[in-house]
């Protein structure tokens, strides 16, 4: 198992609650689960065994290669991860929203309702 | 000043948007006057995108796969004019009802900027990050009345869109680990060389990022939030929704397929079939549910998975006619849809019932907006002098063109399914005289002037397009050809 492939397993897990779930509060977890599939995807595919940060200091240039982990994904998995949260909270509000209204979470009764 | 413009369309709406919520009184003007902002600014580059150059903007100075570009081509000017166009007017339609408040206006304006953000970035999570910014701000659309069905239909949209983001950056994260870049001319660069080592993560990221914008355009199996959130919105955000977002959707589709994959992995992994197949599914599908719809606003949003079918199926041709009559027809049906549903916010509104046969007698009582309804309907079951008819045509050439003589059947066979659902509108417009019913309890508590002409004038400025595009089929062909010589052969016309 390499850690892609624990990723994509953890994305289809997600996929599983978004579909399967009845109550509402689970798709969103579902959802975060996808999230967190795809945030640990990106960050192994920047992996090097063995590697460093990133972070080039003055005077280690001397011939010599060092491995280090590329630093994209990390950057863009910080975004990713803060969209995330903000389609969470929406999802979040929308929630409380309907329950006060419906004063139930699940799918099945509330596709009944008019 | 001037090279900074492709920057400034975007900067515009999202100014006006944070300083909308700060004023109460000028709200309407600020919305109306940053949108004309950005329509001056595409039109001063008209003339050098329309003769086949492009204009390209490195945001702060940084070029190529470091930093993030700004382009404006043919296809992206050719969709941001639809997008800031028809803004235009669902803003100035929205202006008589009171019930908008900042907060509308807000997320309406943020919503136009992310979408021209998205037309124009190259850079491929770029455009995933505004593709969210919009979706957020359209799920807070649909639930703005705060009403059960609508928060219902928002929160389903935002389940399907969040699953389809995911999708598609799932899809971008394999092209990252096969180029190591994601600016999309460098991707598009370096792809030709990776397909040969690994060619089944090429074929995993194109069905990922196909899967994803397939949920966002709403093709056949993935259509399930489109009728929903489409009928249940407010009626100016579904004249958005269903005129504009969808639209970028397929941009971002078209995009990818031609820019990041290029036409010829397209063909080699045999996806215009698969484009193809999705398109007469969702042509027929959508067709037939429309048929049956009691409610007035859900049988537009089942012909808008009708006519993305057909869109689909032009796409999927891929031939310079067949691409031609796509995007012609992307804009064709921006300009009905929206007239729709603008004309079927007045009759909801002056008629208290989202009920086809409720309507009876608004044509008597109406006579001008019922015009510009019959004008839109009839182009879109494509009759001749008006715009669909157009763009159907030269789909239809297109298959026999290519050899897909079946095609042309289908297309005929839905249009005159189409035909049956419009002539049952039009024809319960002139019926009996006009009841006054209860207000829908979603409709409530909006208050309307009467006749005002906020409201009707986007309908006769979007009927009056219709006439000319479909009178002037090579106004229309003139804004696409650049778009698709660009997309066929990477070359200036």
């Amino acid at each position: 198992m390499t850690p892609i492939n624990i990723s994509l397993l953890v994305f289809m897990i997600g996929l599983y609650g978004v579909m399967s779930k009845n109550n509402l509060i689970k798709k969103i977890m579902g959802l975060t689960i996808m999230n967190g599939g795809i945030v640990l995807f990106f960050i192994s595919i920047g992996y090097r065994e063995a590697g460093l940060a990133p972070i080039l200091e003055k005077g280690t240039i001397d011939g010599t290669t060092t491995i280090v982990v590329d630093p994209l994904p990390q950057a863009l998995m910080l975004t990713a991860i803060v969209i995330g949260i903000s389609v969470t909270a929406l999802a979040l509000a929308l929630i409380v929203k309907i329950y006060s209204k419906y004063k139930t979470l699940d799918i099945q009764q509330l596709s009944k309702e008019r | 000043m001037s090279i900074h413009i492709p920057i400034l369309i975007i900067i515009s709406p999202l100014l006006a948007a944070f300083l909308v919520l700060l004023s109460r009184k000028y709200k309407i003007i600020l919305a109306t006057a940053s949108i004309i902002t950005s329509i001056v600014f595409v039109s001063t580059l008209s003339s050098r995108i329309l003769s086949g150059d492009k204009v390209i903007y490195h945001l702060g100075g940084w070029r190529g796969p470091l930093g993030i570009s700004l382009v404006v081509d043919g296809l992206s000017f050719f969709f941001s004019l639809i997008v800031l166009g028809l803004g235009l007017l669902v803003i100035i339609y929205s202006i008589p009802e009171r019930r908008y408040g900042r907060t509308y206006y807000f997320l309406l304006l943020v919503s136009l900027s992310s979408m021209i953000g998205v037309i124009y970035t190259t850079d491929i999570f770029n455009m995933y990050i505004f593709y969210e910014l919009l979706s957020l701000a359209v799920y807070l659309l649909i639930a703005y009345p705060k009403t059960g069905v609508t928060l219902r239909a928002s929160f389903n949209y935002l389940i399907m869109g969040g699953v389809g983001l995911s999708f598609f950056l799932l899809g971008v994260g394999f092209l990252y680990a096969m180029t190591g870049t994601l600016d999309m001319f460098h991707i598009a660069g370096r792809l030709s060389a990776a397909f040969d080592s690994s060619m089944q993560m090429v074929i995993m990221s194109f069905a990922l990022i196909a899967t994803g914008m397939g949920i966002k355009i709403a093709v056949f199996p993935l259509h399930g939030w489109l009728p929903d959130a489409h009928s249940m919105a407010p009626s100016p955000v579904s004249a958005l929704l269903s005129g504009i977002t969808v639209k970028i959707g397929i941009y971002c589709l078209i995009r990818v397929i031609y820019t990041v994959f290029s036409a010829e992995i397209f063909l080699l992994i045999n996806s215009h079939n698969i484009l193809m197949v999705l398109g007469v599914v969702s042509l027929l599908f959508g067709a037939s549910m429309a048929l049956v719809q009691k409610d007035l606003k859900r049988l537009l949003a089942y012909s808008t998975i009708n006519q993305l079918g057909i869109v689909l199926i032009g796409l999927g041709i891929g031939t310079e006619l067949g691409l031609t009559g796509a995007l012609f027809h992307v804009l064709n049906h921006a300009i009905m849809k929206s007239a729709l549903f603008f004309c079927a916010g007045i009759m909801i509104t002056e008629t208290g019932t989202r009920e086809v046969k409720g309507l009876s007698g608004f044509g008597r009582q109406q006579p001008a907006i019922t015009f510009a309804f019959i004008v839109a309907s009839l182009g879109m079951i494509g009759i001749p002098p008006i715009n669909g008819f157009a763009s159907k045509w030269l789909i239809c050439l297109a298959a026999v063109e290519a050899g897909y003589t079946f095609l042309v059947v289908i297309i005929l066979t839905a249009s005159a399914i189409a035909a049956a659902y419009y002539f049952r509108v039009i024809q319960v417009l002139f019926g009996g005289s006009l009841k006054q019913g209860p207000m829908p309890a979603h409709e409530g508590e909006q208050v309307i002037n009467r006749g005002n002409l906020f409201r009707s004038w986007p309908i006769y400025i979007l009927a009056a397009g219709c006439l000319l595009l479909g009178l002037l089929p090579t106004l229309g062909i003139s804004l696409v050809k650049p778009a698709v010589s660009l997309l066929l052969f990477h070359v200036v016309p």
